[in-house]
């Protein structure tokens, strides 16, 4: 592994400290939040969601048909 | 069609497709003890269901995953894309 | 070593024969955006990852998509059930008939077979995992334009499930990369 370069700002960031669980971000480099487990949708409500998970459910607009707005 | 099958049929998928949200969400949580034991539950509850519907319909998976059987009932029709929902 | 379970992951219900909606369907059977691009993508993947998690996460979520596979085959196999040879060439599947009859054949709207130049096995595991990503979001879209293109609720009620599903992939997947870049950087990620 190549070492850091911390004499820019941008990358500077990576000698802050941060809270444990929680990766610094870092340039040219994805970052998806994690889930956490909360609750869940009652089983039948979940299968016909597509989804256990409430903060995971992202329901679809359908273009509207005809007759409708 | 036999709609009491498809009851069964239902209360299986809707028991199977929390355990497969809850294994994803493990695989990537693996240390969340909650999830453990909310999935520990849920598979009790699908190993009882299972033994229900496999009783009156027969095997629900193959190579002997099901155990064992009076008759070889595995071939029988329908077939799940043949079933009326 | 895989099992199979006699049973559908979600209930598909047709009421109605509709040739050009299964022939669009099609595309998630066999396309570049499709389960079994999906299915094959992930579980040949899963080989090449350093860690269990990664793993477990490419075998679970391929096997998944070998039961969506399986859900949209049901739906081609219910919508295109009873059709004439005439039925088939008025919805513009007369070449596929010509072909594959009333075979399911994994291939695209178009009739395009399915080849393995949809997917890619690099080996770099965050390579793979930004692929999958892309697969995901590329599956999602590919369901709001089928879903658009219906006006049966009962078909885009199964195409809404399949839909989240890829977003709840998207989430693992998501979760898996951010994972593999701290292995990757000999950090441990949480």
């Amino acid at each position: 592994m190549t070492e850091q370069d911390y004499t820019t700002v941008e990358n500077s960031a990576d000698t802050l400290s941060h809270y444990p669980g929680i990766p610094r971000l870092r340039l040219a480099t994805a970052y998806i939040p994690p889930q956490v487990f909360r609750e869940m949708f009652p089983l039948s409500e979940a299968l016909n969601k597509g989804t256990l998970f409430p903060e995971l459910y992202r329901p679809y607009r359908r273009y509207p048909m005809k007759g409708e707005v | 069609m036999d709609r009491s099958r498809v009851t069964m049929l239902r209360e299986l998928q809707e028991l199977e497709f929390a355990l497969v949200e809850l294994n994803l969400y493990l695989d990537t949580h693996p240390n969340d003890n909650k999830a453990l034991s909310t999935f520990n539950n849920l598979a009790a509850h699908l190993a009882k269901a299972k033994k229900n519907y496999e009783a009156r319909y027969g095997p629900l998976i193959n190579f002997g995953h099901s155990g064992p059987v009076s008759s070889w009932n595995w071939i029988d029709e329908p077939w799940p894309w043949e079933i009326e929902y | 070593m895989w099992l199979y379970e006699k049973k559908l992951q979600y209930p598909v219900r047709v009421s109605k024969k509709d040739l050009p909606m299964a022939r669009y369907l099609l595309t998630q059977f066999g396309g570049p955006n499709g389960e079994l691009s999906a299915a094959i993508r992930y579980l040949s993947q899963r080989y090449s990852m350093p860690t269990g998690k990664a793993k477990g996460v490419l075998t679970d979520i391929g096997t998944e998509e070998l039961a969506h596979w399986e859900i949209i085959a049901t739906m081609v196999y219910k919508l295109t059930k009873g059709a004439t040879p005439e039925e088939l060439r008025r919805a513009g599947l007369g070449s596929y008939y010509a072909i594959w009859d009333k075979g399911i054949h994994p291939s695209d709207s178009n009739g395009v077979p399915w080849t393995a130049a949809y997917i890619n096995t690099m080996g770099d595991p965050i390579a793979d995992l930004h692929e999958d990503m892309a697969a995901e979001e590329k599956a999602r879209a590919t369901y709001e334009n089928l879903i658009n293109l219906s006006d049966d609720p009962d078909l885009i009620d199964v195409l809404r499930f399949l839909r989240q599903r890829e977003v709840v992939h998207f989430q693992r997947f998501g979760e898996t990369l951010n994972h593999l870049q701290g292995y990757m950087n000999g950090k441990k990620f949480y």
